[in-house]
């Protein structure tokens, strides 16, 4: 049993948490990087680690030390800041891209102002005229936190289905 | 059947391009020309493995391909490395699945043939009683990768029983190495898994954007100008040497407009740099010293670069090995190692691993841009005016870049043809020489034969 009081998972909250995750991938999917960046807590870790294939039932096959992403909100930042150069030819012209969130759950932690929240995502990507649908699926692990009355991303785990991405680069958040 | 659409008047045009700085561009996703690299070139070089750190105990193991070889590396417990084809004898299913893993014997799901880390059939189910004592296990154990080799903690593996031994194919590359693997006491060491993807690019344009071609630092990289981290100096990636060794390895040696780099030794801690010292000729010590980036590959499809990278105003080094394995004309499956030195501080190494995801590998910045500049080389590649064999409509690629113009600069402290510049393509030409010398190999002699 755990010591402190869990706070009731209301409706209200649910939404106001499933709202935050909405926009944010909004943001995300209209090249509104300044605006996403506002959504992230300063202390902000945003990690990627590798999946892997492992033997054994029930094997945790999350990598412990390789990732794709390892990031803070400062270096995130700089990522946010070359995309709005001219010569970021990876997104010059910009790809199409769509994240489906979905799967919501939210739990309550220690501190009354943080909660789990753990998301499914699906993302889909166009780029020129080419007749690729390049995908990514997975799995969020987030820690959210109500800062003066603002909803922030305070931590994020992304966890990638597959062992070899098959999209042809990352140049894109989850 | 490769005879009916290669006909010995196209080589000859190619070969004829070739000598002139020129590279058809009907070659290069050509269906036929890559059934004859996988093949001819794939299976007669030596093909990157695994580092020896990604195999520490007796019973470790790992997965790999060399192309679509499957490839079951284990350490035994002899502590010998040893490399067997991951299929197993009875009916050819893979025997083992899993990226990596530590085992003492490994059992095939299918009828429970097992086998022990020197790849012996040790176990067939039921076996006497099916097989009757004649069946003699010895015969069928793993098929062992006909050679394995390492240098420096690399490990090679080779489908050629005859192919030359690992360290003469190496050849001058294997001083250069000694400096980017061998320059601090304990070697290099792997961080976790190889990061893998698949790129729309093909393996010869993956191979040669990094063992050869600097030149495109200061356009595909340009956002880096943008941000005030690179130099506004379009020649800022040429200043250096590139270097032309045997069997079409290459390295270029980027140091900076004044011959040195910014920061001494690549920005490592200065409690090292005696350590480099220790280990180093002078020579290699002369090099690494004032290097801004090494970068550069081995024949076929391994690459490396050795860069200098800032995250959060402190600069790192590191090094990161990829081997790009062709999985079709179109498609390669990157898989990129991040290697840095054992005897670094723990800190530096955490900095190095984030300087090396902010830059390279599938979401490093620069690398983003590069991917996209390779699949535009691919989406292309299918015209008509392309793959005309007969080159009416002119359709070659340039290399003239240096061509009998740059002359090697004799004092250049290292082995190799050293040009006194990396904005050049001494090495993509000497790339794609050994890359005609090996297809072309036997391929209209059976003809006249017959
Ligand atoms: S195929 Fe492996 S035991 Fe039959
Ligand atoms: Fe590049």
């Amino acid at each position: 049993m755990s010591s402190y009081l869990s706070i009731p998972i209301t409706a209200h909250l649910q939404m106001e948490i499933t709202n935050l995750l909405n926009m944010e991938a909004y943001y995300l999917d209209n090249g509104k990087y300044k605006e996403w960046l506002d959504l992230l807590s300063d202390d902000l870790t945003y990690r990627m680690p590798l999946r892997e294939t492992l033997e054994g039932v029930g094997a945790n096959n999350v990598s412990k030390d390789a990732s794709f992403f390892e990031e803070t909100k400062k270096s995130l930042t700089t990522r946010v800041n070359r995309l709005y150069t001219k010569s970021a030819w990876v997104e010059n012209p910009a790809t199409r891209q769509r994240h489906f969130i979905s799967n919501i759950m939210v739990e309550s932690t220690k501190n009354p102002e943080e909660f789990k929240v753990r998301s499914y995502f699906l993302f889909k990507r166009s780029r020129g005229s080419t007749h690729d649908i390049e995908e990514m699926f997975g799995e969020r692990n987030d820690i959210v936190r109500k800062e003066s009355n603002q909803w922030k991303i305070a931590s994020r785990t992304i966890l990638p289905d597959q062992s070899v991405i098959t999209t042809m680069n990352m140049s894109m958040f989850l | 059947m490769i005879k009916k659409t290669l006909d010995e008047k196209a080589f000859q045009l190619l070969k004829e391009k070739m000598e002139q700085g020129l590279f058809p561009q009907w070659v290069l996703t050509d269906p036929d020309i890559y059934e004859l690299e996988i093949d001819k070139i794939f299976g007669h070089t030596w093909q990157f493995l695994a580092h020896e750190t990604e195999l520490k105990d007796s019973g470790s193991y790992v997965t790999r391909w060399m192309v679509n070889d499957p490839v079951l590396l284990v350490k035994n417990r002899k502590g010998e490395i040893k490399g067997y084809l991951n299929s197993c004898t009875h009916r050819g299913t893979q025997l083992c699945t899993a990226d990596h893993g530590n085992k003492k014997n490994f059992t095939c799901p299918y009828h429970g043939w097992s086998y022990n880390l020197d790849g012996e059939l040790i176990g067939i189910v039921a076996g006497n009683k099916v097989y009757g004592e004649e069946m003699d296990k010895s015969e069928w154990g793993l098929r062992e990768i006909p050679q394995v080799a390492s240098y420096q903690g690399m490990i090679f593996g080779c489908l050629d029983p005859v192919a030359m031994p690992l360290e003469e194919y190496l050849g001058d590359m294997k001083w250069y190495f000694d400096i980017l693997l061998g320059r601090s006491d304990g070697g290099m060491e792997v961080r976790g898994l190889p990061q893998r993807w698949v790129a729309k690019a093909n393996w010869k344009a993956t191979a040669e954007n990094f063992a050869a071609d600097p030149y495109h630092v200061q356009t595909t990289h340009r956002s880096t100008v943008e941000l005030g981290i690179s130099p506004e100096d379009p020649l800022y990636a040429g200043y250096g040497h590139q270097i032309v060794t045997e069997n079409g390895h290459g390295i270029n040696v980027i140091t900076s407009k004044t011959g040195k780099a910014r920061v001494p030794y690549q920005g490592t801690p200065e409690s090292m740099w005696p350590m480099f010292k220790k280990n180093l000729t002078p020579e290699q010590d002369e090099i690494l010293s004032g290097v801004t980036v090494f970068v550069g590959g081995v024949y076929p499809n391994l690459s490396f670069v050795s860069p200098i990278h800032g995250t959060e105003g402190h600069l790192h080094n590191y090094l990161n090995f990829r081997m790009w394995r062709p999985i079709g004309p179109e498609k390669v499956e990157v898989w990129c190692w991040f290697l840095i030195d054992k005897a670094a501080p723990e800190e530096y190494k955490e900095a190095a691993y984030r300087g090396y995801l902010g830059s390279f590998g599938p979401t490093g910045t620069l690398e983003q841009d590069d991917t996209e500049t390779w699949a535009r080389i691919v989406e292309v590649s299918k015209g008509l005016m392309m793959r005309d064999k007969e080159l009416n409509y002119n359709n070659v690629s340039n290399y003239l870049m240096g061509f009998d113009r740059v002359e090697p600069d004799e004092s250049f402290p290292g082995p190799g043809i050293a040009y006194p510049t990396t904005y050049l393509d001494a090495i993509s030409r000497s790339m794609h020489e050994n890359w005609f010398k090996l297809i072309s190999k036997d391929l209209f002699v059976k003809e006249a034969v017959k």
